[in-house]
């Protein structure tokens, strides 16, 4: 039965790079997945959470994501890319399952929610108008196609470069660039209406 | 000054920071200069990581750590076949196994009555005991 590494062992592979975290999880280091899973883990579940739009699919997504890790670390190449790449391209490809899998609930009727209500979190969290700001830009981004907010989300919280992203995405990087520009002027447009909605709520 | 506590100021003096009291508009323009020289992407895409976050959540490791236990505990079915597309195969090759059963089972149960209609045709009793029908010709028996 596996047991949870000491937090001397987790804080001594916190040191090592990726790669190596990798190399080690292949060899049975308990303590490197537990520091690879803080290095990365809440990245992951920022994307997977915001790309998926649902917190419980999206926690599920991260813990499959790190047993995936476990279980196939040994087939990472460094040679063909970086780690994080590689863990996001594994989170991308369990977001598209899940979404199926809900679609699919949905389709029998076995699910009624879909994404969280953006709308609703609006609301709730206009105490400040930072917050809401930032609601705004939720509900925006809860609103994108599924691949532009991928992309924007790969950009912004997974911080990979366009040639990261169009590995992780299977695309190429000029279809990349047209999701981010298009997922971008979007956005700004989203915000946009909804600064105008507040001025004409106001005035 | 933070992002808060501008817009805290932008309700208490109004959106037209040079009207601001002094040293509120030094502050904010302090804390707008960074982002005027900025490229309008990169703020876009930090102001969607910051509406991205997720609160942290502790368990992580040791709710992995239980699910590869789990994994590890009981063989599980191959991962295609619990994915949509897996499920979608396996109906399909269902349908295809039990349409070519169908079919033989049916060509099994023709075979009497094909002779049960020459018989007919050839104005021929049909037996009681079940045997075919269909009186070989003699002269045929004689060609052989």
């Amino acid at each position: 039965m596996l047991r949870q590494p000491a937090a001397a062992a987790v804080a001594d592979e916190a040191s090592r790079g990726d790669d190596e975290l990798l190399a080690r999880i292949a060899a049975g280091s308990q303590a490197a997945l537990s520091a690879l899973m803080a290095r990365h883990g809440r990245g992951l579940r920022t994307f997977a959470a915001r790309y998926l739009g649902h917190a419980a699919d999206a926690e599920d997504v991260v813990q499959e994501v790190f047993v995936t890790v476990w279980k196939q670390a040994a087939r990472f190449d460094p040679e063909k890319g970086r780690a994080s790449t590689w863990l996001y391209r594994i989170t991308v490809n369990r977001c598209i399952d899940q979404r199926r899998r809900r679609a699919l609930r949905n389709f029998f009727g076995l699910d009624k929610l879909v994404e969280e209500p953006a709308a609703q979190e609006a609301d709730a969290e206009a105490a400040t108008a930072a917050k809401q700001e930032l609601a705004i830009v939720r509900d925006g981004l809860s609103r994108l196609p599924a691949r532009q907010r991928m992309a924007l989300l790969l950009r912004a919280v997974g911080e990979l470069d366009i040639g990261a992203i169009a590995e992780v995405m299977g695309a190429s990087a000029g279809s990349v660039e047209q999701l981010l520009v298009r997922g971008r002027r979007a956005l700004r447009d989203h915000l946009a209406d909804a600064a105008a909605g507040r001025e004409r709520k106001s005035s | 000054m933070t992002r808060e506590e501008f817009e805290k100021n932008r309700r208490r003096f109004g959106d037209d920071i040079e009207a601001w009291p002094a040293p509120f508009r030094r502050q904010a323009l302090e804390f707008l200069a960074p982002q005027a020289n900025a490229d309008p992407d990169d703020v876009l895409d930090g102001l969607v990581r910051e509406a991205a976050l997720v609160e942290e959540d502790g368990a992580l490791a040791r709710k992995v750590m239980a699910r590869i236990d789990r994994s590890a505990a009981r063989p599980s079915l191959p991962r295609f076949l619990v994915a949509p597309a897996g499920i979608a195969a396996c109906a399909a090759a269902v349908l295809v196994a039990a349409t070519v059963a169908g079919y033989q089972v049916a060509r099994l149960q023709d075979q009497p009555q094909d002779s049960e209609l020459l018989a007919l045709a050839s104005g021929e009793r049909l037996p009681d005991d079940g045997s075919s029908a269909i009186i070989p010709d003699p002269g045929e028996e004689d060609s052989l």
